[in-house]
């Protein structure tokens, strides 16, 4: 019995991280676009791109690299078109977010009803890709009791999405590209007049960081194991990356602990009841708890803290001073 | 073998839709000298130098650097042609410290951003006589540690033509020393450098020759030695033209402004205005005198509510003014018109139409959820026959319209609301001569229906024949009324740059203080203990 | 040799009617070459779409009233948003606002409806919407004027919170959850079509929605408002130069929150119209009328009547394109939502060359 309420912790803990971490590639993804002074609201249409080309030609070639390299390389296509519209033809970036977002969203459904068609893959034909995303466990820390396996022994993805997150904290933070890129989101005009590539820094940071999100949707295909239906796959996360960006305050590293802390709302609502079943005592109360406030909870805490943040101003924020606005170098 | 200078510019010609900012200009830098670029405000010596240091691109003219055409098209082109401009305005990311905002525009600066990369910028900022906590946030710096940052940046970079633009203007004189020592010994070391100011002493100081800008024109290019400050003042300002504007004499009324012991501060929070005293009356033009961002634009703001002051007594008709919202300074029959270099910042919103521009003051006039456009049209209509506008219609949005004809639906705007004290700055800058005439023509026509008039004004020839006294302001200080049949220009001249100082001219009267003032004991002694708290 | 980009002054009309023409075509050959690639013919496609299968068709009366229902609340909410919009205030808020709109009026239907006449409770219904909306709407606008709180973020995150509160409630089985159908043991949301709805006015067997009327009205009223009242005067500056409302002596702060209520109160208008016409609650309820509103709105150029012409066409890309799906089995009704996009980003680029031009950069080494 003890061992069974060890368990159902372990779960929890384990599906903390494997549902949740596609926020994480969303978030990192939005923070290196945002960070070179582009809001790009079309987040959710990007990773649908990313998801539906990642996954069908991932599971033709019967290669997860192959996957991942096809969603990164939609997701950054996407980005190049916000990039031309936004960067070079100096287009409203609310709107074309937005409309990335609709146009996305339609090419994800016309590509997989196009394909349902015809013949669907079916994830647990394609060993690579079944084998591919299956657990590995770390030696030694995924033996740790309780959380060793809830922690240490996850698929390929979730590794190399905290990977990820960590490179780009450095990148941002520790490396003269990523100086430039921020002196950029935060002051394109100086960033200018030193010599710095304004336009080739936002289209590269943009291309990237919109790869990411790519990725992070064909994460959530495969966890969907790839069964397309009329609900999208990405299903809100990439709003709730949006938030997550003014959460984790424009840090990568932020955004990893901001992606357990919306996890864990996400897994209660989902595995809120077994953890009531398993301790009726202290815990018997989550399943009353309306799952609808765990989903709701990112936003409203997102809110608060803009809020919070808008009122304390611009100390120790990492909001880009030139979030959103375009630049052109001759305005007087 | 023709000289080879260090940067050559040929026939440079610059337009901002219809303004015309530079005209075949010719300018050229000799390796290894300072040379100072004089002129007045608007005379284009910032447009030239962005178009050195690549932020603007040349509509026509070529570029010579070390005897070799070149293409600059960008900052980065300007960067490897190893110019560097100091800007007026400064270019730093005020969240990052002073060390990265030079760091972010080194080449070959590696991959990893280093520790010691605070160290290098340390010594090396060292080495060129200036003291630099390289960690330190831009957010957190003085004016004057800003300016310094900015001016190692460029010669970090190892720029070997180096211009500043308007270097002097924040810094102490120590500091003004220093940086001086500090060109002197670059311009040892092979540097050519081209320096904006507009003291004249510094110009004396510092440069080996003097080239000068006047309204878009170039004018010449003088060795220092061999010239004088008066020469030069006469140069940049031109020689004295008789212009044949009428001045009516008027019957003055007692003070309608008062303004006392009048301090602001600018954007930047330096003080922009400082302890300032003088007065209009009705039925007098007052013309105000000063070389660019001397406090003009301040001055205009507070007057017009649009921005707080620091300290002292902005006095209407006995009533104190300071702290009102703009709508009530309004309603006294303050008008204020502004006319930035853009033309189309304050005062105007240039999406809408002249009719639209037209109601701006007064749309809320009329009773009833309507606005009035029909009256709103009469006066648009009435305003371009008399005033001469050019436009298609009424309905033409105003940032269509030509500069000239956007001043005179500013003016007559202002003019239509029957002020008692109007504020004007700038009001004929770019118009050309006729267009002038026809605003100087309103203005005293106002005079003599009693209005006091505070005229804002770059053309000394103009504010000669215009205005019946002249305030001169050199950096935020009065540097004497005089009267405009009085003086010459010469002596305008000398006192905008701080050469003259007149305050004291008359010792029975304190300047700028009316002898038969509005101002109450009781108003002056709240201001006191204002200021004291 | 290079380029660079140059501001416009200005660029005469037909140029610009011209360029979005061809952006608009241009929208639609690029769809065509994806229908031909999936071998359907492109025009056979498009004409029946865009007579949203009407054609032939015994009930196309039916189909009519459909689209109008499309139509009513996506041109409501463009118009709405259009307010806030020209004041360069980015209500992305419109789904959260219309969420609320339709849970106020829903109350009012459920609670009032069984006690008060029809006509009574369908106007205390959008007068509750329009209240509830407004006030979501003005939150942000508060928050905005008085800490600087990015409108587009806060009113994004809002969006979400309305969006569950009302899954909320078309879920859990309470006694206070009246929303809910107290027979059915699933959560089902309670209809109240026979308490309150729309009337029509009957044409033979077509009924003309009374909504379709007054949405017709409200957008003339705003245009009205926008182009000749004090208020729509003082929007147009505002949105134009702050700088210069402010030196007008404009209450800059008081027409931002006025003008951001009135925009999300239309919101809620339109959201009573959706309710008191589906008779019905439902977690779809906004059918993406707050995403695609924005879209239209600045595909308009915030102009009231252009507006009503954008919402009728972009209704009929996307009624149509079920109406077509029906027809073209291989062709998925999310063409709509690819064509939209497709045709905003052409019109972006047509904008580019409205207000720019493009300038070869002269060779240094002639003159």
């Amino acid at each position: 019995m003890e061992m069974d309420k060890l368990g159902v912790i372990t779960t929890f803990i384990h599906n903390i991280v494997v549902y949740n971490i596609p926020l994480l590639y969303g978030t990192v993804g939005e923070i290196v676009v945002e960070k070179s002074g582009s809001l790009n609201l079309g987040v959710e249409g990007i990773m649908a791109v990313g998801a539906i080309f990642g996954y069908i030609v991932g599971c033709y070639t019967n290669s997860m690299l192959v996957g991942i390299l096809t969603a990164f390389a939609m997701g950054a296509l996407m980005g190049l078109l916000f990039a031309a519209l936004t960067v070079s033809l100096q287009a409203n970036q609310n709107i074309t977010g937005l409309t990335l977002t609709t146009f996305g969203l339609g090419m994800y459904f016309f590509v997989g009803n196009a394909i349902k068609a015809v013949r669907w893959p079916i994830m647990s034909d394609y060993s690579s890709i079944k084998n591919g995303f299956a657990d590995i466990a770390i030696p030694g820390l995924s033996q740790i009791p309780v959380v060793g396996k809830g922690l240490f022994s996850h698929n390929i993805l979730v590794y190399l999405g905290i990977v990820i997150a960590l490179c780009m904290w450095y990148y941002l933070n520790r490396t003269t590209p990523g100086l430039r890129l921020r002196a950029v989101g935060e002051n394109p005009g100086s960033a200018d007049s030193v010599g710095i590539n304004v336009k080739r820094t936002k289209y590269l940071h943009i291309c990237l960081g919109c790869g990411i999100m790519g990725i992070g949707g064909y994460y959530m295909g495969l966890n969907m194991s790839g069964s397309f239906s009329s609900a999208c796959w990405i299903n809100g996360y990439g709003w709730i990356a949006v938030a997550l960006v003014i959460f984790a305050n424009w840090n990568p590293i932020m955004a990893i602990l901001g992606t357990f802390v919306f996890g864990f709302f996400n897994t209660l609502r989902v595995s809120g009841s077994s953890l009531a079943v398993a301790f009726p005592e202290t815990l018997g109360w989550l399943a009353a708890v309306p799952t609808q406030l765990y989903q709701a909870l990112p936003f409203i805490i997102t809110a608060i803290v803009l809020v919070v943040t808008s009122v304390r101003k611009r100390e120790g924020s990492g909001l880009p001073a030139a979030l959103g606005l375009n630049y052109f170098r001759e305005e007087r | 073998m023709p000289e080879q200078y260090a940067i050559e510019m040929r026939g440079i010609t610059k337009t901002f839709g219809s303004v015309v900012a530079n005209n075949n200009i010719n300018l050229n830098l000799r390796q290894g000298e300072i040379l100072s670029l004089l002129g007045e405000n608007g005379s284009g010596k910032t447009t030239l130098m962005n178009m050195l240091s690549g932020i603007y691109a040349p509509d026509a003219g070529q570029i010579l650097v070390d005897g070799k055409p070149v293409t600059i098209s960008s900052p980065e082109d300007s960067k490897k042609l190893g110019i560097g401009m100091v800007h007026q305005h400064f270019k730093l990311v005020d969240v990052f410290s002073a060390a990265d905002n030079i760091w972010m525009g080194r080449e070959k600066s590696g991959f990893a951003l280093k520790g010691d990369r605070y160290d290098e910028i340390e010594a090396m900022a060292k080495k060129f006589g200036f003291d630099l906590d390289p960690r330190k946030k831009v957010r957190n710096m003085s004016v004057s540690e800003k300016q310094t940052l900015e001016i190692i940046k460029v010669l970090y970079y190892g720029a070997k033509v180096i211009i500043l633009d308007e270097p002097t203007a924040v810094l102490t004189v120590q500091e003004i020393d220093k940086l001086f020592a500090v060109l002197r010994r670059m311009k040892e070391e092979g540097h050519s450098i081209i320096i904006i100011t507009h003291k004249l002493n510094e110009v004396m100081d510092i440069s080996d020759r003097v080239a000068i800008l006047r309204k878009g024109e170039y004018i010449t290019t003088v060795n220092t030695a061999e010239t004088n400050e008066q020469e030069l003042t006469e140069w940049m300002v031109g020689r004295k033209i008789d212009l044949n504007i009428d001045r009516p004499v008027v019957e003055k009324t007692r003070p309608l402004l008062e303004i006392r012991d009048l301090t602001i501060k600018n954007d930047e929070g330096a003080v922009a205005i400082d302890k300032v005293n003088f007065y209009i009356r009705g039925g007098e033009i007052l013309g105000v005198a000063g070389i660019a961002g001397c406090g003009q634009k301040e001055l205009c703001e507070a007057i017009a509510g649009l921005r707080p002051i620091q300290s002292g007594l902005m006095i209407h008709k006995g009533d104190n003014i300071v702290g009102l919202p703009p709508k009530a300074i309004l309603e006294k029959g303050i008008s204020m018109s502004f006319i930035p270099e853009d033309r189309l910042g304050m005062g105007l919103a240039p999406s809408l139409s002249i009719t639209d521009n037209m109601i701006l003051k007064n749309y809320a006039a009329p009773k009833g959820p309507f606005v009035d456009r029909k009256s709103g049209r009469e006066d648009a209509q009435r305003v371009i026959e008399e005033l001469e506008v050019v436009t298609p219609s009424t309905e033409t949005p105003v940032r269509r319209l030509s500069g000239g004809n956007v001043q005179k639906v500013l003016l007559g705007r202002e003019i239509k609301a029957g002020p008692n004290v109007i504020v004007t700055a700038y009001p004929v800058r770019g118009l050309d001569i006729n267009s002038s005439y026809a605003i100087y023509d309103i203005l005293n026509q106002q005079k003599q229906d009693g209005v006091g008039i505070l005229f804002v004004g770059e053309d000394l020839d103009v504010m000669l024949a215009l205005c019946d006294k002249i305030m001169v302001l050199c950096h935020g200080r009065v540097m004497g009324v005089v009267h405009a049949h009085k003086t010459t220009k010469e002596e305008l001249g000398l006192m905008m740059t701080g050469a003259l100082d007149l305050t004291d001219k008359y010792e029975d009267k304190p300047a700028g203080i009316a002898r038969d003032t509005n101002i109450t004991e009781e108003q002056l002694k709240s201001a006191q203990e204002e200021g004291e708290n | 040799m290079g380029f660079h980009i140059v501001k416009r002054d200005s660029c005469p009309l037909w140029k610009k009617a011209l360029l979005y023409v061809i952006a608009v075509l241009a929208a639609l050959v690029l769809g065509g070459v994806l229908l031909l690639a999936m071998g359907v013919d492109p025009l056979a496609y498009y004409s029946r779409m865009f007579t949203m299968g009407m054609v032939g068709n015994k009930i196309a009366y039916k189909a009519f009233e459909n689209y109008l229902k499309v139509f009513v609340p996506l041109a409501l909410t463009s118009v709405a948003l259009s307010l806030a919009f020209k004041m360069r205030f980015w209500n992305i808020g419109g789904e959260g606002q219309f969420i609320m709109g339709s849970i106020a009026a829903a109350t009012v239907a459920l609670k009032l409806g069984p006690v008060l006449p029809s006509a009574i409770t369908l106007i205390l219904m959008c007068l509750a919407a329009m209240l509830a909306a407004g006030i979501y709407g003005a939150f942000v606008a508060v928050l905005k004027v008085k800490f600087g709180t990015n409108e587009t973020l806060m009113t994004l995150m809002l969006n979400y919170v309305a969006l569950y509160v009302l899954m909320f409630l078309g879920d859990r089985k309470a006694d206070w959850n009246f929303f809910l159908q107290e027979q059915s043991a699933r959560p089902v949301f309670q209809s109240f079509a026979d308490l309150a709805s729309f009337p029509k006015i009957m044409f033979g067997k077509f009924g003309l929605n009374i909504c379709v009327i007054l949405t017709f009205l409200v957008g003339t009223l705003v245009f009205v408002y926008l182009k000749y009242t004090k208020h729509g005067y003082e929007i147009s500056v505002v949105g134009d130069s702050a700088g210069t409302a402010h030196y007008a002596g404009m209450k800059v702060n008081a027409i931002v929150l006025r003008t951001v209520f009135l925009s999300a109160c239309l919101i809620g208008l339109a959201a009573a119209f959706k309710v008191g016409t589906a008779g019905v609650l439902s977690t779809a309820i906004t059918d993406d009328v707050g995403w695609t509103g924005i879209i239209v709105a600045w595909l308009s150029q915030l102009n009231t009547a252009v507006i009503f012409v954008v919402s009728a066409l972009i209704s009929m890309l996307h009624y149509g394109s079920v109406a077509a799906a029906a027809t073209f089995s291989k062709v998925d009704s999310s063409f709509a939502n690819m064509l939209q996009g497709v045709i905003l980003f052409l019109v972006f680029t047509a904008e580019f060359f409205i207000r720019f031009r493009v300038v070869r950069n002269k060779k240094g080494g002639k003159q």
